[in-house]
């Protein structure tokens, strides 16, 4: 069952390879030339105040955790679906409850602004 | 076989004790996603290709940016690093190490009297999986939507700016 | 040494696909393009990947090393082995895989990885912000994309491609599944950052997002991974939906590579006639317009196979 997979495994060293070789053959090229105004980060010509370490807005959380949930779904989904044909009626009336429920959920997130981004 | 095995288990607990002492939180996040997908490979080799997938996805993937966000809410700073070095120092993990080798040993002893796991019998396909979830674990599916909608109503109001609180 | 094959025929393709994108931009727009390296311009894609090898390979002091070179070899790769499970023609491709439509969702959600990963480690507030961007995108439209394609997941009964194309020896998907593929071809755009939904990169507001800090052969790895994952999108659109190497009487891996071409073609053709959405409109479309919208098309699909 894994020798099928070998292939793979051959096409993720060979592109490693590939990267890496470019990798090197540039740094060799490549000259080196350092200057002063190189070594501060860009910022439309302006000069550099503050660390980098901009605070990201909470909202970035919310859409992590709204992405959890909904990938948790797909997760159910995918066997539901892939078995589908010979659940039948059945499958389909199990989905549409666990669905609505999550819909719910959406719909509750969406009323609270939630998805709102100012 | 067994040796890719070896090797994915050697990359998981590697990985993870590298996540651990790691200063840099992004980096300790890094490790641990190295981690997690050894861990997918392990599941791989066991011949459930299905749940590989889906820690690769699920865990991986999301959760893991969930956490990258969480630490950048944070900070990622010198500040961060120091406070990291400050929790990495004997005193404080010194306890909970004790305790966790109490539950290693236990784990251990467990294993060697009911001998090593048989080979689980076959491969598991999402064939199989989709049967389980809509059969026996049908209730528990249901119970699931219902806490992640509890999951997603907590994270609303957590994330919630209180009228006139500062931004 | 199918791999290889495969691999060399990507990164080709990618390649060839360069010039076609410039070519075809500057047709629309009324100019030349590139027309002076070889003939009809061919050879600017060999010339300007000379000149990038000869760039300096320029890590900035105030980034993290180790993180900066690592972001664009894991996009480059990750975007590389997503063409593993894709069946070029009867025969041609690397896995069938039982779980191969879920190998490429993964892999799409590592590539997601290297850009966020480049933002942070660049340690300079557009590629920060930039980066920060593409994550919350790249989850928003993730969300969907699997929904999108669990109709076709219902109708073949397989996560095997090989088995989903032959499942299309009837009808194509995209009559009974028009609206998972319009929803597809949405959450494909936006995984790979492709104009409408290049916000990470956005020149007039984040100089060039997560990439500012980069350059030369690294700047490069981005540049190209940007095309694989067209070509991938295009690939994956013909063969979930189009009947992938089906077709009557030309060979197979010919009516492969004419469906893949149109996509690319009216990608690029997006490009060059949408313009881009505000950050908070691309959020809001994508949870109150596509998830409602993949989450009806699934129940609606399951309602009809039964019956």
């Amino acid at each position: 069952m894994t020798a099928q997979y070998i292939p793979l495994v051959v096409l993720l060293g060979v592109a490693g390879v590939l990267v890496v070789t470019f990798f090197l053959l540039s740094s060799i090229l490549g000259k080196k030339n350092m200057t002063p105004t190189k070594a501060m980060p860009y910022e439309s010509g302006m000069e550099s105040h503050g660390a980098a370490g901009v605070r990201p807005s909470v909202k970035f959380y919310l859409t992590a955790i709204l992405f959890v949930v909904f990938d948790v779904e797909a997760v159910f989904l995918y066997p539901w679906a892939i078995e589908y044909r010979s659940l039948g009626w059945a499958g389909l009336v199990m989905m549409l409850g666990f669905l609505v429920v999550l819909a719910l959920g959406l719909l509750y997130v969406w009323k609270k602004g939630a998805l709102e981004w100012e | 076989m067994n040796a890719l095995f070896w090797l994915a288990a050697a990359v998981a607990v590697l990985s993870t004790a590298l996540a651990i002492s790691r200063p840099s939180p992004v980096r300790g996040l890094v490790y641990f996603v190295v981690s997690l997908l050894a861990v997918a490979v392990i599941f791989f080799l066991l011949g459930a290709p299905f749940v590989a997938a889906f820690e690769v996805i699920l865990y991986a993937g999301g959760i893991m940016v969930l956490f990258l966000f969480a630490v950048m809410l944070l900070g990622t700073g010198p500040d961060a690093v120091a406070t990291e070095r400050q929790a990495l120092r004997p005193r404080t993990w010194l306890g909970p190490a004790a305790l966790g080798l109490v539950l290693l040993a236990e784990l251990v002893v467990a294993l060697v009297r009911r001998g090593a796991a048989a080979a689980p019998g076959g491969m598991v396909g999402p064939e199989r999986v989709g049967l389980a979830l809509v059969g026996p674990y049908l209730l528990a599916v249901e119970i699931a939507s219902m806490l992640l909608v509890a999951a997603l109503v907590g994270a609303v109001h957590l994330g919630r700016r209180e009228e006139g609180e500062p931004r | 040494m199918m791999p290889l094959a495969i691999l060399l025929g990507v990164v080709t393709f990618a390649g060839g696909l360069v010039w076609a994108e410039r070519r075809l931009l500057a047709l629309w727009q009324d100019r030349y393009g590139p027309n002076r390296v070889g003939p009809f311009g061919l050879l600017q894609v060999v010339a300007d990947a000379i000149k990038l090898l000869t760039k300096e390979d320029w890590v900035p002091p105030f980034a993290d090393r180790a993180l900066f070179v690592l972001a664009p070899a894991l996009v480059m790769v990750t975007a590389l082995l997503s063409f593993a499970v894709v069946p070029v023609a009867p025969g041609i491709g690397v896995v069938g895989s039982n779980v191969g439509l879920l190998f490429f969702l993964a892999m799409t959600s590592m590539g997601a990885w290297g850009v966020v990963l480049a933002g942070w480690a660049s340690n300079s507030k557009y590629s920060l912000l930039g980066g920060l961007r593409s994550a919350a995108q790249l989850l928003t439209y993730e969300a969907f994309m699997g929904l999108s394609l669990c109709g076709v997941v219902i109708l073949a009964g397989s996560f095997d491609l090989r088995e989903i194309v032959l499942a299309q020896r009837r009808v194509w998907f995209v009559v009974p599944q028009i609206v998972g593929c319009l929803t597809f071809l949405v959450a494909g755009l936006a995984a790979i950052h492709r104009l409408p939904f290049d916000l990470p990169e956005a020149e007039a507001e984040l100089v060039a997002g997560y990439h500012s800090e980069y350059s030369g052969m690294k700047f490069a790895m981005f540049f190209v991974a940007e095309y694989v994952g067209i070509t991938l999108i295009s690939a994956l659109s013909a063969v979930l939906f189009f009947g992938g190497w089906l077709g009557p009487v030309l060979p197979p891996i010919v009516w492969f590579f004419l469906k893949t071409s149109f996509f690319v073609g009216f990608f690029i053709l997006l490009r060059a006639a949408l313009p881009r959405p505000r950050f908070d409109q691309l959020m809001a479309f994508g949870w109150k317009v596509m998830l409602p919208v993949s989450l009806a098309n699934l129940l609606v699909t399951g309602a009809i196979v039964l019956s």
